[in-house]
Parts: structure tokens; C-alpha cells; sequence
């Protein structure tokens, strides 16, 4: 176990060859943590461990948020009936690897982890009645070829940090997965450029829908097929009641780019007209 | 986490010159430059993801191939005269909250580095980094010289083109040295090795801005140089010394007249030895540096 490092741990589960799938909260759309609240809240999965913040994050005050104030938090949640678990974190400020040890001591200790799987999106510059792409990037041949079974997942990417850039968390988690030879994939899906400041729940489902076949969850998708159609209805009447709007998403479903104003109108009109609907 | 070595050779009293990037990068420069033109091979080198977030990420076919961390190595040469150990840092290992290492991970390092050096047998050790100072940008940089005992300061004082803290006028032998160029001097003295760190002479107006200063690094290498009895090359560092001259002067030449003017003094100006005309006042030195600023800031292709 990671020394000297903090963390609870409320409840021991009764797991063996068990599935952690982790949500980072800093996600791109904020993808990652709307799947893992979807799930522990569908699956009624209750917290059973966490990790503290000191030495992982700067305790020096608080970020304010949309007027509120936050901090960070690490938890753990169990759904012991479908053998997996669901970690939702910020990502740490430093001591990166050693977070990640924590976290994988936790895993395999506690939970008998076989296999991770990351959840995040990805910005896509495509109109969202365009197919969603699902990427997965796995840390084995072994785990790539599991992957391979699910038709709707896109698995032969080739990608190179550019040299402006670093390394998604995720890949450093998948990197030290394969350290300790656990199993781990990154899902990667992409959200349209404009909902990235408001929800996706249609990338929300197909992410949730992968998990449901892959652990046999048997979740009933009305609830947010109700939220996929009543954003879909929002965003239809919006590009009715508002012709430029309208050319915007057109042009985007005609794979056509738009100018900077352009795509800064388009984020804009939605956000408020998105964030006004809720 | 820790050290990988790939060979084990036998050194003879090797002395250890360490680097990391820093200020102007002059340490690191005058240091990698010397490694490359003494052919030193490498040895091994510090296991670095628990130090740093990685750099880059290779996926091929859907599959994580590789994650690049910043690169700690170590590098050796033996010689006639003396073996050497060169240990390059290509980052600090920051805990987020500042620019240079502090606090338990730099501490670790450090002694990472002197495991490795007192392995093989190393008694002494040097660092290099940057002095800032108010001296023009045309003057040859000369070289600040820290010993961790006291028993060293007549062996530094023999080296040329350097200068004790206590021969900077208001020091009065005080200073800091930040990052693990100096607490690697520290970290030596508490486990009985001798250290010396040398800096480059970097103007005072050019220090904050994310540029490498090889005027300060070669005079640091010349230093290096003939303290480890090696003749120097100097064809990359005056090629380096050429470009940074050119690039600060076209910069220099569209400055305000009077700021110029200001900045001209400092040609004529020792600091080390009170002398005329009188040094630009405090009140002069931030107006220059908030121009110096603006022009920086509007440079294309700056980050």
C-alpha cells in the first residue's frame, strides 16, 4: 500500500476479478463524472472509500465555481451485484504517480480490479445530429482485442502528443495500469464543440450503453432518452426561431466549417439557451 | 522509483557536474554541451514518473505503445586528468506550486544524484545555473562561484572570470541560490561531499523572460573547462552566442531612446567594485523592465 498516503475506506467490498471504471471531474463536456453519476445513481451504488486531498492538491484556499465554492474529492463507489466499482476524482496537482499508485493499491487490494476502463470526451467539430464517434485506446493487445467485440467502437487510432501539449491523466493511469499488467482502456467520446459547456446526454448513453452490455447492468434508458429528445426538441426550435443558428448547425451537418465568430456565436446561443432550459 | 544504471565502470575519483534547466537555461547548456564535446556515454539514469507528469503519449493501432517522462540521466567519461559523471535534469521536479524544485521530491532527487556519484567514489561536485545581475547584455558574463565549505574559497578564488558573493558590492557574501542547482550544494555539504556551484552572469532585464542566455552559459563552460583540464570547443556555444546577441539586439534597438540610454549605463557600470557613472537607480530599473516587457510581449511567435 502507498505509505503514509490518506485514504478511507468505509466498507470492505466482496469483489473478486471485479471492473473499475474511473471519471475524471476536469473532463471535456463534463463526460466523464455525468456517466459516473448516471451509473452510481441508476445502480444505487453507495460510497464505500476515498481518497484525501492532502498531498495531492493545493490546499492553499478554494476554487469558486458558477458562484460556488469547490474542493476537491476523490471517491469511491461500489456496485458489488454487477462486480465493478466507479472512481470519480479531480485530477491531483501533483504527485501524479503516486495518486495513481494509491489508487491501483486500493484496486487490487480491496476490490480484486481485473480491468479498468477510463471515461472522457473528446471536442468534436461536429453538428450533434451527426454520428457520435466512440475511440478506445486500450494498454495491451489483450484488452484491445476485448474491446474489438464491441462493432460501435473505433479502436485503430494513431496519436502523438503534439509538442505544445501533455498527456491525458487518463493515459498516465493506463500507463501505470499496465505496470502492475492490470487490463485498461480509455473510452474517448466525442462531444459537439457547442454542448461542451452544457451536457451531451446522447455521448452520456452510448458510453452508458457500452457498460450496460459489458457488465449486463440491464439499465431501462428512458429517462435519459427523454433528456437526449428534449435537447434535440430545445435545440430544433432554436434553429427554427433563429435562421442563423440554423445556417450554423447546417453547416456543420454539411461538413462545413465555421469562422471563429462564428462557432463562438453558435457555443454562446446554445449555452444560454441550454442552460436557460434547465 | 529509482536509479537505473547500465554499466558499472571504474572511475578514479570521478567528480560529478549536475544540471538542470533554470534561469536562461545557462546551466544546462554550458553542462549538455560539455558532456557532448567530451563524448561521455551514458551510465544510467533516475526513474522519473514519480517526479514528473509525462510529456508525451504514443498510440499506434488503439494501443498505448509508450508515455514519455522528462529525462534524468546520467553520463560518464574517463580521462588523463579527471573522470567525470554528468548528471542532466530535463525538468525540475515541481510540486505545482512553483517554478523551481523545492520541498520533499527535490530533496529526494538530490540524493538520488549523490547516491549515484558517491557509487563511484565522487568527492566533489559541481552545479550550474544563472546569476542575475545588472550588468548590459554586450559584457562578457562572468561566472558567480558558491562553495559549500569554507576550505574552498581559495581554490575558487584561482578560477578565472569568477566572483565571490562577497565581491558583489551590497551582498556582503549573501544570497540564494533557488532550485536544485543550489540545494544540490546543500544536500553534498550534509553528506560530507565538497561542492561548487557556478552561475552565469544573466542582465537583469533579460532573466524573466523565457529566452536561453549562452552568453552566461559559455562563460560557465570555459569555467567547467579549465577546472576539469579539458580545452574547450567553443564553435556551438558562439554560434548559440551569435543568434541570442542578434535576436536581444534587434529587441534592444527598438526600445525607447531614454530607456536605452538607462540601460546603455549599465556598459560602464562594475558592481562588483563601486565605479562611474552612478548605477541606475530602482525607481529607473522598473520602468525599463515594464518596457522591456511590452516589447517582449509584443514579439511575434512569444509565448
Amino acid at each position: 500500500m502507498s505509505e503514509g498516503r490518506s485514504f478511507k475506506l468505509f466498507t470492505r467490498p466482496k469483489l473478486e476479478s471485479s471492473s473499475l471504471v474511473v471519471a475524471w471531474n476536469q473532463d471535456v463536456g463534463r463526460l466523464g463524472p455525468t456517466v459516473a453519476d448516471y451509473l452510481t445513481k441508476k445502480l444505487e451504488c453507495p460510497e464505500f472509500a476515498e481518497i484525501g486531498p492532502e498531498g495531492f492538491f493545493s490546499l492553499s484556499g478554494v476554487a469558486v465555481e458558477d458562484d460556488v465554492a469547490q474542493f476537491p474529492e476523490s471517491k469511491l463507489y461500489l456496485c458489488e451485484e454487477k462486480n465493478f466499482v466507479i472512481f470519480r476524482s479531480d485530477i491531483p496537482g501533483h504527485d501524479w504517480y503516486e495518486f495513481l499508485s494509491l489508487l491501483l493499491d486500493i484496486a487490487e487490494k480491496y476490490c480484486k480490479v481485473k480491468e479498468i476502463y477510463t471515461v472522457g470526451g473528446m471536442v468534436s467539430s461536429g453538428a450533434h445530429t451527426a454520428p457520435q464517434s466512440l475511440l478506445s485506446v486500450a494498454n495491451s493487445t489483450e484488452m484491445k482485442s476485448k474491446m474489438l467485440s464491441h462493432h460501435d467502437i473505433v479502436s485503430d487510432m494513431d496519436y502523438e502528443t503534439p509538442g505544445n501539449q501533455r498527456p491525458t491523466f487518463s493515459s498516465f493511469l493506463l500507463w501505470a495500469a499496465k505496470k502492475r499488467k492490470i487490463l485498461a482502456t480509455s473510452l474517448w467520446m466525442s462531444v459537439p464543440f457547442y454542448l461542451m459547456a452544457v451536457e451531451d446526454p446522447r455521448a452520456c448513453r452510448k458510453v452508458t450503453e457500452l457498460f450496460n452490455r459489458r457488465f449486463a447492468l440491464g439499465i431501462n434508458f428512458a429517462d435519459i432518452d427523454e433528456e437526449v429528445a428534449k435537447q434535440d426538441k430545445a435545440i430544433a426550435q432554436a434553429r427554427s426561431q433563429f435562421p442563423e443558428l440554423d445556417g450554423y448547425i447546417g453547416k456543420l451537418e454539411n461538413n462545413l466549417g465555421l469562422t471563429v465568430d462564428e462557432s463562438e456565436e453558435l457555443v454562446k446561443k446554445i449555452g444560454q439557451l441550454l442552460k436557460k432550459g434547465h | 522509483m529509482g536509479v537505473r544504471l547500465y554499466k558499472k565502470p571504474k572511475l578514479d575519483n570521478p567528480v560529478l557536474v549536475a544540471c538542470w534547466p533554470g534561469i536562461g537555461n545557462i546551466g544546462i547548456i554550458a553542462v549538455d554541451i560539455l558532456r557532448r564535446m567530451m563524448v561521455a556515454e551514458e551510465l544510467g539514469e533516475i526513474e522519473s514518473w514519480d517526479f514528473f507528469y509525462p510529456r508525451r503519449v504514443l498510440i499506434r493501432d488503439g494501443e498505448l505503445k509508450d508515455l514519455e517522462f522528462p529525462k534524468n540521466k546520467f553520463y560518464f567519461k574517463k580521462t588523463e586528468k579527471k573522470d567525470v559523471i554528468f548528471f542532466v535534469g530535463e525538468e525540475q521536479p515541481s510540486d505545482g506550486r512553483g517554478a523551481y524544485a523545492e520541498g520533499t521530491k527535490a530533496y529526494r532527487m538530490a540524493n538520488l544524484v549523490l547516491d549515484v556519484a558517491l557509487k563511484f567514489g565522487c568527492h566533489r561536485v559541481y552545479t550550474s545555473g544563472a546569476a542575475v545581475a545588472p550588468i548590459h547584455h554586450t559584457a562578457r558574463s562572468r561566472v558567480w562561484v558558491v562553495p559549500n565549505k569554507e576550505d574552498l574559497i581559495d581554490e575558487v578564488k584561482g578560477y578565472e572570470n569568477t566572483v565571490l558573493m562577497s565581491d558583489i558590492e551590497g551582498r556582503d557574501g549573501q544570497g540564494n541560490i533557488t532550485g536544485l542547482n543550489g540545494l544540490l550544494l546543500g544536500v553534498a555539504k550534509k553528506r560530507g561531499l565538497e561542492a561548487i556551484c557556478m552561475m552565469g552572469e544573466i542582465p537583469i532585464y533579460i532573466h524573466g523572460f523565457p529566452i536561453p542566455y549562452p552568453q552566461g552559459a559559455k562563460s560557465v563552460l570555459e569555467a567547467l573547462g579549465a577546472v576539469l583540464g579539458v580545452e574547450v570547443l567553443v564553435d556551438e556555444i558562439n554560434a548559440l552566442v551569435q543568434q541570442s546577441e542578434s535576436e536581444i539586439e534587434s529587441v534592444y534597438q527598438r526600445l525607447p531612446s531614454e530607456i536605452k540610454e538607462q540601460l546603455d549605463k549599465l556598459k560602464h557600470v562594475d558592481y562588483a567594485k563601486p565605479s562611474e557613472p552612478e548605477p541606475i537607480t530602482e525607481e529607473d530599473k522598473k520602468k525599463i523592465l515594464q518596457e522591456i516587457d511590452r516589447l517582449f510581449k509584443k514579439e511575434p511567435g512569444r509565448d
